[in-house]
């Protein structure tokens, strides 16, 4: 069965451009617009993986780490960012809030397949 | 003493002038800058759709032609030929996926842009309602701390703005970002 990955991101193109990579590799992958739309999304089915951007309407990736980590089912579900914040201020305060790993976009497709697969095989 | 006497209705007159003509060319820039993004938002959109369609025949056409290998006994040359030219498509495929999101970085620059134009309004409607409430019956002293006032607060409005206002795109290439596992 294809592993379920949730792309959380406000931009609609980026959010193709990820479903398009990570399906043709195989995975199942489920769209959210913002941080509110991901936690909900992330509530009705648990997903193998969250790639979720920072900045977004609503509730941002930050927040949406630490809503998700709060919950027992997402303690050890992996969670990536993917955006365009590349400070290493903004990394570590995705480290604390548990995130798994960083990645500044654009991504280039092969590069992520390799990050998710390392990840979650 | 007249020496001390500042022109008060030309210097309002002056910052209302700055304030009307200030704002009337920063709503020309915030419409360009949104024409822009709707503009450049719609372009990807169907650059993206051409995209996905062009790539969904190429795949399909490249299974066929797997079918056809399997019924047909190629010369090597021309089997390590369509080898080539599928290697080729797929790494013209991930620069066109990487391309495709510039549009993301690019719409997040110009609305930090937009936001800092408003920003500009607001600081221009302040210039003009602090020279509204000079009056030119107003002591020298009155007026000079009206000024004073008025420059602390362009001060703090700009400090304001530039702090709530923080960069988040960098990129100053055209290639992929970096990518750190914890």
């Amino acid at each position: 069965m294809a592993k379920t990955i949730l792309a959380v991101d406000d931009s609609g193109s980026l959010r193709q451009m990820v479903a398009f990579s990570l399906t043709a590799a195989g995975y199942q992958v489920v769209q959210a617009v913002d941080g509110q739309d991901g936690l909900n999304k992330a509530r009705d089915q648990v997903v193998d993986l969250v790639l979720t951007d920072q900045n977004m309407p609503n509730m941002d990736g930050l927040t949406l780490i630490k809503s998700l980590r709060g919950m027992s089912s997402y303690q050890k579900v992996p969670i990536l960012m993917l955006t365009t914040e590349s400070s290493d201020e903004m990394k570590a305060k995705g480290r604390a809030a548990g995130a798994n790993g960083w990645l500044v976009k654009p991504f280039d497709p092969k590069r992520l397949i390799d990050v998710v697969q390392k990840v979650i095989g | 003493m007249q020496s001390e006497t500042i022109p008060v209705e030309e210097l309002r007159q002056l910052l209302a002038g700055v304030s009307d003509h200030g704002t009337q060319h920063l709503l020309e820039v915030e419409a360009d800058l949104m024409q822009t993004t709707y503009l450049l938002s719609e372009a990807i959109e169907k650059l993206g759709a051409c995209f996905m369609s062009v790539h969904e025949a190429v795949t399909a056409q490249q299974q066929e032609l797997d079918l056809l290998l399997q019924q047909t006994q190629l010369p090597a040359e021309q089997q390590q030929k369509l080898l080539q030219y599928r290697e080729h498509i797929a790494k013209e495929v991930n620069t066109a996926v990487t391309g495709l999101q510039f549009q993301d970085l690019t719409s997040q620059l110009i609305a930090r842009t937009i936001k800092r134009v408003n920003g500009l309004k607001e600081l221009l409607s302040a210039l003009a309602t602090h020279g509204d409430s000079m009056d030119s019956e107003q002591e020298h002293q009155e007026i000079a701390r009206l000024l004073q006032e008025m420059n602390q607060s362009l001060n703090s409005r700009s400090v304001e703005l530039s702090g709530g206002l923080r960069k988040a795109v960098d990129q100053h290439h055209m290639g992929s970002g970096e990518i750190e596992l914890f």
